[in-house]
């Protein structure tokens, strides 16, 4: 008989839910400012978020190589192959 | 890129440079700008499925701007990305031992190129070929 008691909305909670919408909702117009418009907020989330990260690597670890398709798209070489006793500049990116 | 093709202009005698071409940050498919279709000239392109399209579209990238830097492409596993905490863009240089020396934040907004002549210029000194800056040409 308690427990039907606690469907009922506890008021701290109605009270906090409150705030805490407004917040959401300025957020996402803070979002939307930032990349561009409402559709932008969105994609962002969706598109940009789970692909942006800081990594682990830090200044001194020594740089991973792994293997790169050259431009004939048929060749592989590995990026280390590029060291060659100078400093090497590493440019990732894509086109769009 | 601009700034890169001049940093590599101004330091390949001295240094490496290799550009690694990983997953589009805004295609047509996923979040796609309107900057794209404005100042970039319509470059759009839907998200390479395979490795086939991830290679034209770099193909495309290398012509278009008749890119002379090395160029390397992300296999479709995206491990370079992965290793580099790349995406969508981002700068290191790495040393002779083969160790990072610097890397840089993440692209757009903390990508800069700036930083990367900065550490080159501290390593080799200043270097900027007249060619690369016509506003400078007059000076």
């Amino acid at each position: 008989m308690d427990e039907e008691g606690g469907v009922e909305m506890n008021p701290a909670l109605k009270w906090s839910l409150l705030p805490m919408g407004g917040l959401i909702v300025i957020a996402f117009v803070l979002l939307s400012i930032m990349a561009g418009g409402p559709k932008d907020a969105i994609q962002m989330v969706r598109y940009a978020l789970p692909y942006m990260h800081r990594g682990n690597l830090k200044v001194g670890d020594g740089a991973p190589d792994v293997r790169l398709v050259a431009l004939d798209g048929q060749s592989r070489f590995q990026l280390r192959e590029h060291l060659a006793g100078r400093p090497l500049v590493l440019v990732f990116g894509s086109f769009t | 890129m601009g700034d890169v093709v001049k940093l590599y202009e101004d330091y390949k005698d001295r240094a490496d440079f290799l550009t690694i071409y990983i997953r589009e940050a805004h295609p047509t498919d996923e979040w796609r700008m309107k900057s794209n279709e404005k100042d970039k000239d319509d470059v759009c392109y839907a998200q390479p499925k395979n490795l086939e399209q991830r290679v034209a579209i770099a193909n495309d990238f290398a012509k278009r701007f008749k890119f002379p830097v090395p160029f390397g492409i992300d296999e479709m596993s995206n491990a370079a990305n992965d290793a580099y905490a790349a995406w969508p863009e981002r700068l290191y240089i790495v040393d002779e031992n083969g160790r990072i020396s610097y890397k840089g934040g993440n692209g757009p907004f903390k990508y800069d190129p700036k930083e990367v002549r900065a550490w080159l210029a501290q390593r080799f000194g200043e270097v900027r070929h007249l060619e690369a800056t016509p506003s400078e040409k007059k000076g």
